[in-house]
């Protein structure tokens, strides 16, 4: 069994230690004796998205997501087809709000995205920036999952149909919105980071799941030793909730 | 008159404040609170020269402070770190006798980045010294590219000296926008340590003026090194001051045919080192003045800082990235076995967003000579976990308080080292003086 990652845009989009998310995936798979092989794509590189299972993209600094945006917009097709293709899909922050119809950075500059999904992102610095470690309540394919991390936006993500999860502490898509990410059953997109899977692995092992089910339907993955990544997270959870 | 009584309030404040032990930036917080325009109102030294940048501020301040008490009488500096506005104004105030005249012929001020524009409008200014700019504490400080917009910004009017860095292309740009200044450039010499790829780069991928990849002909630390556009040029810098035969092992480098001692064995200690020589030249400070000094200088103030605690321990300050790659070179060129203690907060002076440990290159520690690490402080976990997902297969240890994680290490007997953010420094140095012998 093998898992082919593409990690799009990682010498570009790695703002917030996004690179422990793909450094959780392949030690995870590895302990599994599944072989995983993680693909790097930059700007300008000929990939096919849809020869990979699993498309991963961070976040980046305004002025570098600025720069690759029109080569992601020449492969909006590719990606569509690989979405179609079952390829899941996991986006952190910018590489999230690029999927949607488009957002608004620091500078007040609209940038148009890939207007796969139908939210959008403005830089409301009035209402303020969503800032602090971050706990939700999230559903995945009919799983309660709990979710902690950090968020780090001066974006307001609104009109998302379908959140990844309920905050239970911090802001979410918008400032003290209630709601974080999104999550369709194939594309999951998210504000959280720290990175987001190490204290996870939940969330990590289901992420492993979905993209083996592109070819190799559903997977029973063997138990790992979660003690400290569990303990990480409690000590969290206990934390926001001032325990 | 009000300037005189806000001066005459400060005064009073920072003598009680000295009797409840107390001091550091609040008297100045008093003094801009009772009058915004104090600043403006006092009469300042002829020499100031502001340090800024991201890492090695304090040491470089501190070494500027002491070169400057060779060529004047009376030097006034925030030696310790109170970088903020307030702490800039506490300092030159608590120095301003009642005609409004600061009492020193020179003043040499550490200004956090965030501050330079604040510091700018405010104060006359005659040399600026900027080392190099890092990702930082994101959630204080923002993304990177803003806080050098800020900066650029505050210098566009700046008419004085800008000390550069021409081996850090986010200081480099600086050049570009400070139009009426006068640049010089320092940079140092490929060596030994040198290397023609890095995965440690992460800012300065980019052309500052045409968006081109930039090319590097070999990379120091982090993005330091040789770099140039190929497309505009941006980069090609004449070099006022320039350090080559770098060796680190006898911690020699030559600037100009004199050789000078590095205060310390690591590349950002020469780069510190260079930018001192280079406002010495441009003072007309002789080098062997700059010799002398490099060769006594010592900063104990969590850098290499070391304990007895029946054997010896070193303790470091960490508290981006790249400074923890650069701390992290020097424990692993140690080649015997060791033992690391990782203290990990997240107070707000830490940074409350740990993810920077991610980019921070933790795979360096991962050696067979690196026993165990023991981690600890309020995110101890998410240390730990960094390590286990970089496949550290030593003895992981989490202690969950910080006198626990130096009785750990005392049961073992490997060479020792701690460290620990910012938050976290001040209470090691207690419990390791504590356990002292
Ligand atoms: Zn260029």
């Amino acid at each position: 069994m093998k898992l082919n990652v593409l990690w799009m845009y990682h010498d570009v989009m790695d703002l917030y230690g996004d690179r422990g998310n793909i450094q959780v995936l392949k030690k995870r798979c590895m302990d599994r004796n599944i072989e995983i092989e993680i693909d790097t794509c930059g700007i300008g590189e000929s990939k096919h998205i849809g020869d990979y299972d699993l498309l991963f993209i961070g976040g980046g600094a305004d002025r570098e997501q600025g720069l690759l945006f029109d080569d992601l917009v020449s492969r909006k097709q590719d990606i569509i087809d690989a979405i179609d293709a079952k390829t899941f899909v996991l986006l952190i922050c910018g590489g999230y709000q690029f999927f949607g119809q488009y957002y608004i950075d620091n500078s007040d500059n609209k940038i148009e995205g890939l207007g796969i999904f139908n939210y959008y992102t403005t830089s409301d610095s009035s209402v303020g920036r969503c800032i602090g470690n971050i706990e939700i309540e999230a559903t995945l394919d009919g799983k309660t999952v709990n979710i902690v991390g950090f968020e780090n936006h001066g974006g307001q993500t609104r009109g998302v149909e379908h959140p990844l999860g309920k905050v239970v502490h911090g802001h979410g898509n918008e400032y003290q919105g209630g709601y974080e990410g999104f999550y369709n059953g194939q594309v999951l997109g998210t504000y959280m980071h720290g990175p987001l899977l190490p204290k996870n692995p939940e969330v990590a092992d289901f992420i492993i799941s979905k993209a083996l089910a592109k070819r190799h339907g559903e997977v029973q993955l063997a138990e790992l030793d979660d003690t400290l990544e569990n303990r990480a997270h409690e000590v969290m959870q206990k934390r926001m909730a001032g325990a | 008159m009000r300037a005189r009584i806000t001066l005459c309030v400060v005064k009073i404040s920072r003598f009680l404040l000295s009797l409840l032990g107390r001091g550091g930036s609040l008297p100045g917080q008093i003094g801009l609170k009772l009058d915004g325009q104090i600043l403006q109102k006092i009469k300042y030294p002829k020499e100031i020269i502001l340090v800024t940048g991201t890492n090695g501020k304090t040491t470089t301040t501190n070494m500027v402070y002491r070169l400057m008490q060779k060529k004047y009488k009376h030097v006034i500096c925030n030696v310790r770190g109170d970088n903020l506005l307030v702490g800039i104004a506490a300092l030159f105030l608590r120095n301003t006798k009642m005609k409004l005249q600061v009492d020193a012929d020179c003043a040499v001020i550490e200004v956090d980045e965030l501050n330079v524009p604040h510091v700018l409008k405010r104060v006359p200014v005659t040399k600026v010294l900027i080392n190099n700019f890092f990702r930082d504490q994101l959630d204080r400080a923002g993304e990177m590219e803003s806080v050098v917009g800020k900066v650029s910004k505050a210098l566009e009017d700046f008419q004085c000296a800008l000390i550069l860095n021409a081996d850090d292309p986010n200081v480099v740009r600086l050049a570009d926008t400070s139009k009426q200044a006068h640049v010089y450039f320092f940079g140092v010499d490929k060596n030994s340590e040198s290397k023609e790829i890095s995965n440690e780069a992460s800012e300065g991928k980019f052309c500052f003026r045409c968006n081109h990849q930039l090319e590097y002909a070999y990379y120091q630390y982090s993005h330091i090194g040789h770099f140039a556009c190929p497309n505009c040029g941006f980069g090609n810098n004449d070099r006022y001051v320039q350090a080559s035969d770098v060796n680190l092992d006898t911690q020699s480098f030559v600037v100009e045919n004199t050789t000078f001692h590095a205060p310390q064995d690591a590349l950002y200690a020469i780069y510190n080192a260079t930018g001192l020589i280079a406002l010495a030249k441009l003072m007309d400070i002789p080098f062997a003045n700059v010799q002398d000094l490099l060769k006594n200088f010592e900063l104990k103030d969590g850098r290499m800082e070391s304990f007895n605690i029946g054997r010896n321990v070193l303790l470091n300050l960490v508290k981006n990235p790249t400074g923890a790659n650069e701390v992290m070179k020097y424990i692993m060129r140690d080649p015997e076995d060791k033992d690391i203690v990782i203290v990990l907060n997240d107070n707000d002076q830490d940074g409350t967003d740990v993810s920077w440990i991610w980019d921070a290159h933790f795979d360096l520690l991962v050696d067979t000579h690196t026993k165990h690490i023991i981690c600890a402080g309020k995110r101890a976990y998410d240390m730990a976990l960094r390590l286990k997902y970089e496949g550290y297969i030593g003895n992981l240890i989490v202690s969950e308080s910080l006198e626990g994680s130096i009785d750990e290490l005392k049961k073992l007997d490997d060479h020792a080292y701690v460290i620990a953010t910012y938050t976290a420094l001040q209470s090691m140095r207690k419990i390791l003086r504590r356990n002292e012998k």
